[in-house]
């Protein structure tokens, strides 16, 4: 369980997101929802550990997460970002490689065979194990961003963090990420990830972290947080709810008729 | 894998055993082999142990060192056009070593006083491109490559002002890079620290293959970004001052043999490092014996002369690349 309590969070001396506490179970698939510049992305590395902590407190199974060795850490948390990368000749497996990074003593130079293992296993989640000698830089966006993921799978942590990873990437491939993500957490992970459609939201997560207004706004299960009436003051635009043939409630920006 | 690296280090056996015949004294490779078993045997012996075979590993520390050090920081900055003398080192060191020979320092407090100078010069950069705990890339490019144009400045006032004196061939020779006049003690005296660099930077290699994929992702797989990047930085330095100890400055081994090692090894930051090493020994111990025999007995300097193999070949290796690109 992640335990977060009081926690303010501030970008060059500017209050971003005050008082915040919540919990993260284990096991359960969180989406993170808000406007861009509200704080997801500040919010999400500071859970994972990677910016430090001015107020309030972060921790991973009652241990403080800023008291652990970064090794420590990333052993239990990986954190995917589709930020780009000058990635020279690197192969799609080398790139994987470095999620073993954790795993290793600091003088330890070669790989074992439970790393070849982990990094195959993370290459076949993603389906890309065909494409483990292609150059990193050759690929779409789309598989790019699997390549990340499956980066951080290798690391073998139980909580996978992602800002974003759906992105730029078209309809299909983004339901294969979240379809892949959900299948995650039903074998045991937890998954915290920002998104920036609340649908794919409503598809996917358990529960729905609604940020604005400098603090959460909501974090509930989702038929709770994806209310047109939460939305609209999340997003400041007005909102509609449509049920589906199936029966599940999507909800849309009001677009003028 | 195994046998491109055996191939490597059978090619810089055979480059080290051909400079060994090479030389003013042409000698046949038994009577060199027999002063190599008989290292006082008379003037033979002499002219291998202590001309010719401690050139041979000056140039070996030499290449590797700057290779090492190029592959370091071309990945430490993601850049590829990044070359060891980057951080101020051969800068820095060059103002000390000239101003201490255009003021009759003796000879052999130069070399200690152009490490010093040069590690120094190193310390300031890192120090003017520190951002909280770890390094801007953008930052230590501009503070190396402005303190390095302020030294030049500072060589080239020395230089006029010492015309027609009789220390200007001295300095112009080191700045040219050369191999020559350098023995056993001067090898004794860098050694130790070029080990310590290539200690820190084969150790440093698995953190540099993550770094590759920014600051960010690093930090996510574990490695504590500010400290890999403060070892990095320190070992690049030691090599590079090492090497700019013993040569002067000698370009273009540093920026161009990793980008061959790549291509021989691909991108995996363990084995660059490795060939890298190796190819750059081999590549100065080659350019080293050529720039003795080309002109002889005159010598040509060994930077000038991997200057005329260095540059064609980077613009080849480059152009080729946009070549495959477009098509």
């Amino acid at each position: 369980m992640i335990a977060v309590r009081d926690l303010d969070l501030s970008v060059a001396g500017q209050t971003l997101l005050a008082n915040m506490s919540f919990d993260i179970r284990n096991g359960e698939f969180v989406g993170m929802l808000g406007r861009n510049g509200v704080g997801k992305t500040t919010l999400l590395r500071t859970l994972a550990g990677l910016r430090p902590i001015e107020s309030g407190s972060v921790a991973l199974d009652s241990r403080n997460i800023a008291a652990l060795s970064p090794a420590d850490r990333s052993r239990e948390i990986a954190f995917v970002t589709s930020d780009d990368v000058f990635a020279d000749r690197l192969t799609v497996r080398e790139v994987v490689a470095a999620g073993r990074y954790p795993h290793h003593r600091w003088w330890q130079w070669s790989e074992e065979p439970h790393d070849a293992e982990a990094i195959a296993r993370a290459l076949t989640v993603v389906e890309l194990q065909q494409f483990a000698d292609r150059e990193f830089t050759t690929l779409s966006s789309g598989e790019r961003q699997r390549v990340w993921i499956a980066l951080a799978l290798a690391q073998e942590a139980p909580v996978l963090f992602l800002d974003e990873p759906t992105s730029h990437l078209d309809l299909r491939v983004a339901q294969q990420i979240l379809k892949l993500l959900r299948d995650q957490v039903e074998s045991g992970k937890t998954v915290v990830c920002v998104l920036h459609d609340p649908n794919e939201a409503a598809a996917y997560a358990d529960r729905v972290l609604l940020l604005a207004g400098g603090g959460i706004l909501a974090f509930e299960e989702r038929e709770r947080a994806l209310s047109a009436e939460l939305l609209e003051r999340a997003y400041e635009v007005p909102m509609e709810a449509v049920t589906t043939a199936s029966g599940a409630t999507r909800i849309f920006p009001r677009h003028p008729a | 894998m195994t046998l491109r690296f055996a191939a490597l280090v059978a090619m810089l056996f055979a480059v080290a055993a051909g400079a060994l015949l090479v030389g003013g004294t042409t000698l046949s490779p038994s009577a060199i082999g027999a002063a190599l078993l008989h290292p006082h045997s008379g003037e033979i012996a002499t002219i291998v142990w202590q001309l010719r075979l401690p050139r041979i590993a000056i140039g070996a520390l030499v290449g590797a060192a700057l290779a090492i050090a190029g592959a370091l920081l071309q990945g430490l900055l993601r850049n590829p056009l990044v070359d060891p003398y980057l951080t101020g080192v051969s800068a820095g060191a060059a103002v000390a070593i000239v101003l201490s020979i255009s003021a009759g320092v003796a000879a052999a407090a130069v070399p200690a006083l152009g490490f010093a100078a040069g590690l120094a010069t190193a310390i300031a950069v890192a120090a003017l491109a520190r951002r909280g705990a770890s390094l801007d890339a953008t930052r230590l490019i501009l503070a190396g490559v402005s303190l390095s144009s302020l030294f030049a400045a500072i060589i080239a006032l020395v230089l006029t002002r010492v015309q027609g004196g009789g220390s200007a061939p001295a300095i112009v020779s080191w700045l040219a890079g050369t191999l020559s006049g350098r023995g056993w003690n001067d090898l004794a005296f860098a050694a130790p620290y070029a080990a310590l660099g290539a200690l820190l930077a084969f150790l440093s290699a698995p953190a540099l293959n993550a770094l590759r994929l920014g600051d960010v992702r690093a930090a996510a797989v574990g490695v504590d970004v500010g400290r890999a990047q403060w070892t990095i930085l320190a070992s690049s330095s030691l090599l590079a001052a090492s090497a700019v100890t013993l040569s002067g400055t000698i370009g273009f081994v540093g920026l161009i043999v990793p980008h061959v090692a790549r291509r021989m090894v691909g991108s995996d930051a363990r084995y660059v490092l490795a060939a890298s090493a190796l190819l750059g020994a081999a590549l100065t111990i080659v350019a080293d014996a050529l720039s003795r025999t080309l002109l002889a007995p005159a010598e040509i300097p060994i930077g000038v002369l991997l200057a005329f193999i260095g540059v064609p070949t980077f613009l080849y290796l480059y152009l080729r690349d946009r070549r495959t690109a477009a098509a």
